[in-house]
């Protein structure tokens, strides 16, 4: 008898995406497990970020299923998702232009707002309180993710590369999700970044923030991942433990090439 | 059947005309993607170019000028080639430094060209209709089709030209290897640049042979209807750029189809609709809405045209740089950030100012005339909201004035005055009253018409919303018994208060002061806050802010409905302030107006629209002191699209560029916070 092991916090049930008549995504399966770092690795064009679109929402599946934390979230939509805990990400960043950092973390807390027009209008305590206590918050998740508050008034796009991750990372932190999706995060960046970004990403699941990483510096992702899932031609080639997923000749072929 | 045949004779006649104006669309939108308004214009010119190549001599600006006296076709062949020059000019000065700025840009110093370009015409040959000289072609007896269906020589030659010019475009773009330049930098312009099409070049060529359509197509048009005008190309000008949307722009078979489907739709409906021909104008763009709304790429077009670049309105920057005119702007600009860093603080300084020039103002005239800035000013930021705001360009915002000013002259002159024989002086607080129905009115007006709206981005958005406002104000003219029709309402009451009346210009200014001074508060509140935010997000990046969890489409709507409230609100006390009403107050022209004064003062700042209406309100009062101002007042026009094309070409990023407004409630980072 085995202790029945509890149920994913995501999880993916054969997902096939096609783009007319291309098969980006061809039947594939994932399952999250709570408080984890998931890594979703596979070479350029394996279908990674068709993924994580179809889980975040910007991609309708063609076919699948798609339970989060027991609930359905396959027609959601993207605000719908995003509303369900979800946060992410983008691989190239995408930050609002000409807003600060403080406020593009605000936008991140955009659920947890609820003030009526008339409310606003007359700056009724309750939407001060709300405003507030957001405005502390994201205060709080600038340090957290190494900002510090000097930056909260620098317009965001101005900052460099690594700040602006960082940044996109507390906006989506803000929203207090349940899990977090992370696409190459630690592109471009040099090995202290890296290994910074990594102890950051640690933080985020000590809080019980599940993360799903996209990533493709192995060493980072063998250092991190508590659980690994390997993407080839759109179909799941490996998933399990980093070490031995790693070390799955499959997986290895896959990143090295095939010998024939 | 012969009424419904000499019908559709009509429809492919008018058909036509449309197919070849939006072929010019279609054209140049495919090469550079502008939506070029001055093809209306250039429509205009050909007219007249031709009519006076044919005559033997023309007044022009009041000097009479000897005319070669041509043939048509000689005199059309020369309208052609000058006005397709006249376009490659236009290309030159406004459009090409241009094509790297941010996408409003362009289209305003479109729009700008437009203004130039008819007021130099109507200071050219006047405000009279200059007749179409009879051609021999014309005096023949016209040909009967089916014993019923008359069509004049003239008719067949229009139809003739337009099939063979459209053959002629298609074989060109087809075979020559300048039209395969065009259709490679129609695809991508960078790798086209990057495999040696000189694309300024084949630019160029887009606009000589768009240009020539437009010509060929207005002096059609000024044979068959037997005049030409300076503001003769405005409507069919907007109309083909809905027969360009409709075929798909980009597309130049689309482009015919559209032309033909909207000739003849309008030649039926005049024909058979009630009252059909006063309601044409409003049938075109029913359908573009419809159709817009269907199928937002239009009936053979490419869905990805439907879709804004990301980034910012108007961000980067213009390709001059250095010159003593940058320097200007960047003080500007730099004076205009630090006023809308300042805050509420910034905003009670200008206040107190305005009432203090209010106080002391000796003069009733520049009193009216800063009550006009204060007016205009309230306008341009209720269409702040949704275009410095939300990000989302909309040329149908006059329609929420309209609806504020008509529901108040309605309700007390049409209906408790006319009908009940209620004094205005009774009832003065319905007024106050009729202040926040407008708005809420408006508003709902405004969510009505953004609904359909939602799925369209970029310059699809700015043409449905144009289709709209066009819709209301061909409402306004035809439906008489509700609105007295182009008549307009007279004697609105001034405000009163209490028995005091309040219609002294002073007593105005203050009146619209305290009314502003509300507006720019209930809209600072709003911005400055979670929903501001939202509306940031989607104008910068609506996919990121969806990602954030904003429900991207119920907040477009937000701030759809509060920019009408606006609307509605401030129309209700322009109706009073005039005491006269008609369509004409809420035509394009006016949207257009409030647009620059947004973009002149700075999109998405608080007091930007009111900067911007006092620099546009003042210049056009000092411009009647210019003695060649007052000898062709509509010059006044001219310049001011010039200064537009200036100010465009050196600052496409606006005046106030670098002006931006804190989104975050004033007082929440208060101390423990950081």
């Amino acid at each position: 008898m085995r202790a029945p092991t509890p149920a994913p916090l995501l999880e993916a049930r054969r997902i096939v995406v096609r783009f007319g008549g291309l098969e980006a995504v061809g039947g594939f399966d994932m399952a999250v497990a709570r408080g984890a770092i998931h890594g979703l690795i596979g070479p350029n064009g394996a279908g990674k970020t068709t993924v994580l679109n179809v889980l975040t929402g910007f991609i309708r599946p063609t076919a699948g299923e798609l339970v989060f934390d027991g609930e359905e979230i396959g027609g959601l939509g993207v605000h719908g998702v995003a509303r369900r805990g979800l946060a992410r990400t983008f691989q190239n960043i995408r930050l609002f232009g000409v807003m600060t950092v403080l406020e593009s973390v605000l936008v991140g807390g955009h659920l947890h707002f609820s003030a009526s027009a008339p409310a606003l209008l007359f700056g009724t305590r309750r939407s001060r309180g709300a405003e507030r206590a957001m405005v502390a918050r994201a205060h709080e998740l600038l340090d957290f993710v190494g900002l510090g508050s000097s930056f909260a008034d620098r317009v965001a796009t101005t900052l460099s590369y690594g700040h602006q991750r960082r940044v996109e990372i507390a906006r989506a932190l803000m929203s207090a999700p349940k899990m977090l999706l992370l696409d190459e995060p630690l592109a471009g960046m040099n090995a202290v970044e890296k290994s910074e970004i990594a102890d950051l990403v640690r933080q985020v699941r000590a809080q019980g923030i599940a993360v799903l990483l996209i990533e493709h510096d192995m060493q980072i992702v063998r250092s991190l991942c508590d659980h690994l899932t390997v993407l080839e031609y759109g179909k799941r080639l490996a998933d399990g433990l980093p070490e031995a997923v790693l070390a799955d000749p499959a997986v290895q072929a896959a990143y090295l090439g095939r010998a024939r | 059947m012969d009424y419904l045949g000499q019908l559709l004779a009509n429809g492919l006649v008018l058909g036509a005309v449309y197919a070849l104006t939006a072929v010019a669309f279609t054209l140049v939108y495919g090469v550079v993607r502008l939506v070029n308004f001055a093809f209306g214009e250039l429509f205009m010119l050909g007219a007249f170019l031709t009519t006076s190549l044919m005559l033997p001599e023309v007044r022009l600006a009041g000097v009479i000028v000897p005319m070669p006296g041509f043939p048509l076709p000689v005199a059309a062949l020369g309208a052609i080639v000058l006005t397709a020059l006249i376009g490659v000019l236009v290309d030159r000065i406004a459009y090409r430094p241009l094509r790297n700025a941010p996408r409003l840009a362009p289209l305003i110093t479109s729009i700008a060209v437009s203004v130039v370009l008819q007021s130099l015409a109507q200071t050219l040959w006047g405000a009279e209709e200059l007749r179409f000289p009879e051609f021999y072609l014309a005096t023949l007896p016209p040909v009967v089709l089916f014993d019923s269906i008359y069509l004049s020589v003239m008719d067949l030659v229009v139809m003739a030209s337009a099939v063979i010019a459209m053959a002629g475009l298609s074989l060109f773009i087809a075979r020559s290897s300048l039209g395969r330049a065009m259709r490679a930098s129609a695809e991508d312009q960078t790798a086209a640049l990057l495999v040696g099409i000189p694309v300024n070049r084949v630019v160029a060529a887009a606009f000589a042979i768009g240009s020539g359509f437009a010509a060929l197509a207005g002096l059609l048009y000024a044979q068959t209807y037997g005049f030409a005008h300076s503001s003769m190309g405005f409507l069919p000008g907007l109309k083909a750029l809905t027969a360009a949307v409709l075929g798909g722009i980009g597309s130049i078979p689309g482009a015919a189809l559209g032309g033909l489907i909207l000739g003849l739709v309008e030649a039926l409906g005049s024909g058979y609709l009630p009252n059909g021909t006063a309601w044409k104008d409003a049938i075109s763009f029913v359908l573009l809405v419809g159709l817009l709304y269907l199928r937002p790429q239009g009936l053979l077009g490419k869905p990805e045209l439907n879709s804004a670049g990301r980034g910012s309105l108007l961000g980067g920057a213009s390709e001059f740089a250095g010159g003593w005119l940058h320097t200007l702007f960047g003080r500007l600009d730099g004076g205009l950030a630090r006023l809308a860093a300042a805050g509420p603080g910034a905003a009670l300084a200008f206040l107190a100012i305005a009432a203090v020039l209010g106080a002391l103002m000796p003069s009733d005239y520049w009193l009216r005339i800063l009550t006009m800035v204060v007016i205009y000013g309230m306008l341009a930021s209720g269409l702040n909201v949704i275009v410095g705001f939300a990000g989302l360009l909309d040329l149908g915002f006059v329609a929420f004035w309209a609806v504020g000013s008509y529901l108040t002259s309605i309700l007390f002159v049409l209906v408790l005055k006319d009908s009940f024989g209620v004094a205005p002086d009774d009832i003065w607080w319905l007024l106050y009253l009729n202040l926040p129905l407008a708005g809420l009115l408006a508003a709902g007006f405004a969510v009505l018409l953004g609904t359909p709206t939602l799925r369209l981005r970029g310059d699809y958005l700015a043409i449905m919303t144009l289709g709209f406002g066009e819709i209301i104000r061909v409402v306004a003219i035809n439906w008489i018994g509700l609105t007295n029709g182009p008549m307009g309402i007279r004697d609105i009451p001034a405000p009163d208060l209490f028995g005091i009346p309040l219609g002294s210009p002073r007593a105005q200014f203050f009146f619209a002061l305290v009314l502003a001074a509300l507006v720019v508060f209930a809209i600072a509140r709003i911005v400055r806050s979670y929903v501001g935010r939202a509306w940031v997000a989607i104008r910068e990046d609506e996919e990121a802010a969806e990602a954030m969890g904003v429900p991207t489409a119920r907040y477009k709507l937000y701030a759809y409905a509060a920019s009408g409230f606006v609307g509605g609100f401030v129309g209700v006390f322009y109706a009073h302030y005039q005491q006269y009403i008609s369509p004409l107050n809420f035509s394009l022209f006016e949207n257009i107006l409030l647009l620059m004064l947004v973009v002149l003062g700075g999109l998405g700042t608080f007091l930007g629209p009111f900067i911007g209406a006092l620099i546009w309100i003042v210049f056009l009062q000092l411009a009647l002191d210019l003695p060649f101002v007052q000898a062709y007042p509509e010059t006044r026009f001219a310049l001011l699209g010039v200064v537009l094309i200036v100010l465009m070409v050196f600052r496409p990023q606006g005046l106030a560029a670098s002006a931006r407004v804190s989104l975050i409630m004033p007082g929440s980072r208060a101390k423990g916070a950081a």
